[in-house]
């Protein structure tokens, strides 16, 4: 068994992972990237759309290309690589992983990022009725049937979901002659981003239907058809609205959550908010020395965001080695009015970093709305919004004239006003 | 007798305008027939008719809506199956690989003989073997004085001695009955005073606070508590597996993919079967087919009992998912009839189970889940947590019980026909009773053959297959020394390597299908429901078995993964050609789009 030293190791090499790891090497420290597939880049490589890098790099860049960004400077840079490896546990902040090259590896960090990302909502958890047969896939596992794998996992599909990932699957079968019938959302509105649905829908003559979702599944080994059905206010099906949906495949795009398996094992405190990790201004989780960066902490809608997160958690990790991490006790971040998951939920006013960027979605959609950070009747900042929608995250950009206005006192409210 | 049946059919007639007949056969098995509107009073009907004194069973051929249980031969398949000429030819067929049919094949394998099992699935435990709640009942949740409880009391006994040989996952935890109230004080009085009659051993009654100690999830008080150390818990499909690999070790041949659609008998005497893949000779047909044996018993002509299908849903929970760990009964079932409904338990793997339910249909091969079954699994299991939600469910599943109207195991040798040994009705505890039917079938079989002589170098132990996840890190480290693709995560939530997968598909019973892999290694089966694995099992079980992708199955011969490849589209088309007309296409749109505002 092999025992590796090094100061900060990052645990998954997709967007996240890579912008940590290049972070923190440019700040002097040694790092270990260790990831599980043999290739870089993580979910980029199978989103073969462009649209990413609009904030970073000011350009429409596909995923890969995205990721070859980082790619690049990271081959000429200090990071170790670990390809091929799997992280089994934490256990006290030593890391236990496996590869078929080296047999189980022994890491011991002066900090550790976690950067594993999120996967998708199934089936189970949106109470879909009837069989079990094959032909049902979240939209992410039939993005990489056909953009990595080559293969046609149906022939007519429905789609279940107007998130992006949904959205952005709809041109992508339609493309390679896939028959899209529709996209279902059980919500009165789109849950992706409004370019996707003039993008990926519109401009090739899918149907969308809003307020109308999927209660049961037909047939016996392969999809055979699924039932369809309008919704109410509170989302309950609307009697004598039922139809019934010929298709051989039901694509899931129901939302991601992040993953954080490893981060229980580590003893990381859960958010039930935002479900991911209980995290301060500098991404730093409960456990002293371990950081969360990605969609690890929050699931973010723009790319952009994750690199900008990872590097926060790398110089959050950095100053923890130095020993300059804060030492007071953490202010509560809460949410208030129409705020459904936000970053960060703890505050130290003894926070020596640069400016600093709350991120936020909201429940429902909302026009003319301020986005307000409140310490008690204090506003530490507030910025204006014409619409802010639940697809779309928000970020409220703090300098550090902001941040000085913070006080060691009582928690800090992050809600939107109309 | 015909005086109260007569009675009784009437009654029903006339209270649902329906025109029903009922006759007795010379073997005192009572015929149902005619036309109901509702399927429930058919199957009223026909419970209340079993329970008349010296009626041996009912057939019930009533028909509801177009649709019944009566057995109509598959005249085109029978003579597809005999065209294609002799497939095998064995000592001892047996109908149906689930627990029973396998642990038979086990049992017998022992002994000098030549044993075919045909199962119609793609892999063993297909039936209610995989979709029960695994538990092993210790033997008070059934009716005293019926073959039922004595061989599940007998059968609980012999479970330990078939995991240490088999080495699947076994628990013996115990179970507990539980009442909180006057409307449920008498639930464990009642266990008790059933256990009692069946002799299940180690019952007692324990403190409310001695029950909170046990079960640290459970916060609510309960009044009376009765344990019953002996109930244990396996996942069926498990035990299934290992009895089928065990057989195959020693010797017996496992035909998957293979439906039998006939029985071939002369002069009253078996002569073998017909499948859908040929002929299979042999004296001696043991009828396992779970949910179907009433058919093959029509097929041998010696058809005295319908089955009645019985679905029940069962919902998994995340494992991170608090509650008990061993069984609890929900909140009493009212609407359950001849079944005891299931509880609150958790699997051996360590995930929060509910349900089942019972609802009688009329589709054998109907396991959708509907939502009033949920309703009613969540509804049972509220009572004892009332905090987990829907949502947390990570899969739900429905199962059949194979139910006869007598509601016990019917195992007997045929009285009609030579060389052909029924074993039908095993639902619940049907799973905890398996080792004790399996010995009882071995019995029947030495009436039918004579004395057998037994295998010098017959071996009962299944090594169990490895599981890295469960091994120490130096034990893991050997291992992928020694073969690098266990060092290979492919199933993330489960932790399932590459090796364990490639293991199980060139395992006796080889598993080549995704529901397979699922039920052997676990994979797929966690929170991302195969979402992220799905694709590198489709490749492991494609380079293993040199199917093409889109031949590998989920489960069940129409039910592919990916149905095609991308490339195809693009056969036989000339790239170039393509590429101008697209071009000069997009030069068109563009000079249209250049005149709009």
């Amino acid at each position: 068994m092999r025992v590796l030293k090094t100061d900060i190791a990052i645990i998954g090499a997709g967007p996240a992972g890579l912008a940590a790891a290049l972070e923190a090497s440019r700040l002097g420290k040694s790092v270990t990237l260790i990831e599980r597939s043999d290739d870089l880049g993580g979910i980029l490589q199978q989103c073969i759309h462009d649209g990413f890098g609009l904030i970073r790099f000011k350009k429409q860049l596909s995923g890969p290309q995205y990721a070859e960004r980082f790619i690049e400077e990271l081959k000429v840079s200090d990071v170790s690589l670990l390809l091929d490896t799997t992280v089994l546990s934490i256990e006290d902040k030593v890391i236990f992983a496996v590869s078929p090259k080296e047999g189980v590896l022994t890491i011991h960090p002066g900090a550790i990022v976690l950067a594993m990302g999120c996967r998708e909502r199934t089936r189970s958890q949106v109470e879909i009725y009837g069989t079990r047969p094959s032909g049902v896939m979240t939209a992410g596992t039939v993005q990489r049937y056909i953009n990595l794998e080559g293969y046609l996992p149906g022939r007519r599909a429905v789609i279940l979901g107007s998130g992006d990932i949904g959205l952005i699957m709809a041109r992508r079968m339609h493309l390679e002659g896939i028959e899209v019938l529709g996209v279902y959302e059980v919500m009165p509105e789109v849950g992706g981003l409004a370019r996707n649905v003039y993008q990926c829908l519109i401009d090739y003559d899918i149907p969308l239907h809003l307020s109308t979702t999927v209660t049961e599944i037909f047939g016996r080994e392969r999809l055979e058809g699924v039932r369809v059905v309008k919704v109410d206010e509170d989302r309950r099906p609307i009697e004598g609205t039922e139809g019934i949906v010929a298709c051989d495949l039901l694509v899931l795009s129901v939302g991601l959550i992040p993953e954080n398996e490893l981060s229980r094992k580590a003893g990381v405190c859960i958010s039930p908010v935002t479900k991911g990790p209980v995290l301060d201004e500098s991404m730093m989780t409960t456990v002293p020395g371990i950081f969360a960066a990605g969609n690890v902490a929050i699931v973010f809608d723009l790319v952009d965001y994750v690199s900008d997160s990872a590097e926060a958690a790398a110089r959050g990790a950095v100053r923890y080695l130095d020993g300059q991490a804060p030492a007071t006790a953490p202010l509560d971040v809460i949410a208030g009015n129409n705020v459904a998951s936000f970053l960060p939920s703890r505050y130290h006013v003894d926070y020596v970093g640069e400016e600093l960027s709350f991120f936020l979605r909201v429940k429902k959609m909302q026009s003319n709305a301020r986005v307000v950070l409140k310490q008690g009747d204090t506003i530490i900042k507030s910025k204006k919004q014409q619409v802010v929608r639940p697809a779309e995250m928000v970020a409220l950009k703090l300098t550090q004239k902001d941040l000085a206005l913070i006080e060691a006192s009582s928690p800090l409210v992050l809600h939107i006003e109309a | 007798m015909v005086k109260r049946l007569q009675k009784l059919v009437a009654k029903f007639s006339e209270a649902s305008s329906c025109s029903i007949s009922a006759t007795v056969r010379e073997d005192q098995v009572v015929v149902l027939e005619g036309e109901v509107l509702d399927w429930t009073t058919a199957d009223e009907l026909a419970h209340r008719v079993a329970k008349i004194r010296d009626v041996r069973n009912v057939i019930n051929h009533l028909s509801c809506g177009g649709r019944s249980l009566a057995y109509i031969p598959n005249k085109e398949a029978i003579a597809k199956g005999r065209s294609l000429g002799v497939l095998d030819e064995a000592d001892v067929i047996i109908v149906g690989a689930g627990v029973i049919g396998s642990g038979i094949a086990r049992e017998l394998s022992k002994y000098k003989l030549d044993i075919v099992v045909l199962e119609k699935g793609d892999d063993v435990s297909q039936g209610a073997s995989k979709a029960n709640n695994g538990m092993i009942h210790p033997g008070n949740a059934v009716m005293p004085r019926t073959l039922k409880a004595k061989l599940n009391v007998e059968g609980n006994a012999m479970y330990g001695d078939w995991a240490k040989e088999l080495h699947f996952e076994f628990k013996r935890l115990g179970t507990f009955a539980l009442s909180y109230d006057k409307h449920d004080f008498y639930i464990p009085w009642l266990v008790w005073i059933a256990g009692r009659l069946n002799k299940v051993p180690e019952m007692r009654f324990i403190s409310p606070d001695n029950f909170l100690e046990m079960e640290k999830d459970m916060h609510t008080k309960p009044r009376r508590v009765l344990y019953s150390p002996t109930a244990a818990y396996v996942d069926g499909y498990e035990v299934t597996i290992a009895l089928a690999e065990n057989a195959v070790m020693n010797g017996a041949r496992f035909h998957l993919s293979s439906e039998v659609v006939d029985v071939d008998v002369e002069d009253g005497i078996v002569k073998g079967v017909v499948t859908n893949r040929g002929l299979v000779k042999g004296r001696l047909v043991i009828n396992a087919a779970g949910i179907f044996a009433d058919e093959i018993a029509a097929m041998a002509g010696d058809q005295f009992y319908t089955l009645h299908p019985r679905k029940g849903a069962i919902a998994i929970f995340d494992k991170e998912m608090k509650g008990p760990t061993r069984a609890l009964n929900g909140k009493l079932p009212t609407t359950l009839r001849n079944t005891k409904g299931g509880g609150v338990h958790r699997t051996v793997s360590g995930n929060p189970l509910w349900g089942p339910n019972a609802v009688e249909i009329l589709d054998k091969t109907d396991h959708s889940v509907q939502p009033e079954d949920l309703d009613y699994v969540m509804g049972s299991g509220a009572i004892v947590r009332a905090d987990m939600k829907r949502s947390d469910i990570i899969a739900c599943f429905a199962g059949i019980r194979a139910a006869d109207y007598k509601e016990d195991f019917i195992i007997e040798r045929s009285r009609v026909v030579q060389g052909f040994i029924h074993v039908a009705g095993i639902q619940s505890p049907g799973l905890a009773a398996a080792p004790a039917i399996a010995k009882m079938v071995e019995g029947l079989v030495k009436e039918e053959l004579g004395e057998l002589s037994r295998k010098d170098d017959w071996n009962p132990i299944r090594e169990k297959p490895v599981v890295f996840s469960r091994l120490s890190p130096k034990e893991q480290d050997r291992l992928v020394s020694e073969n690098p693709s266990y060092g290979h995560i492919v199933c993330r939530c489960e932790t399932i390597s590459e090796g364990e997968i490639v293991d199980a598909i060139n395992r006796p019973i080889p598993a080549v299908t995704f529901d397979a892999i699922k039920r052997r290694v676990r994979a797929t089966m966690g929170r991302c429901q195969g979402g992220f694995c799905g694709p590198r099992i489709l490749e492991i079980i494609a380079r293993e078995t040199g199917l093409r992708p889109e031949e590998v199955k989920k489960q069940g011969p129409n039910s592919s993964i990916v149905v095609g490849t991308i490339r195809e589209r693009y056969e036989g088309i000339d790239c170039r050609k393509t590429e101008a007309r697209f071009v000069s296409s997009m030069a068109q749109e563009m000079g249209e789009s250049d005149e709009s505002p």
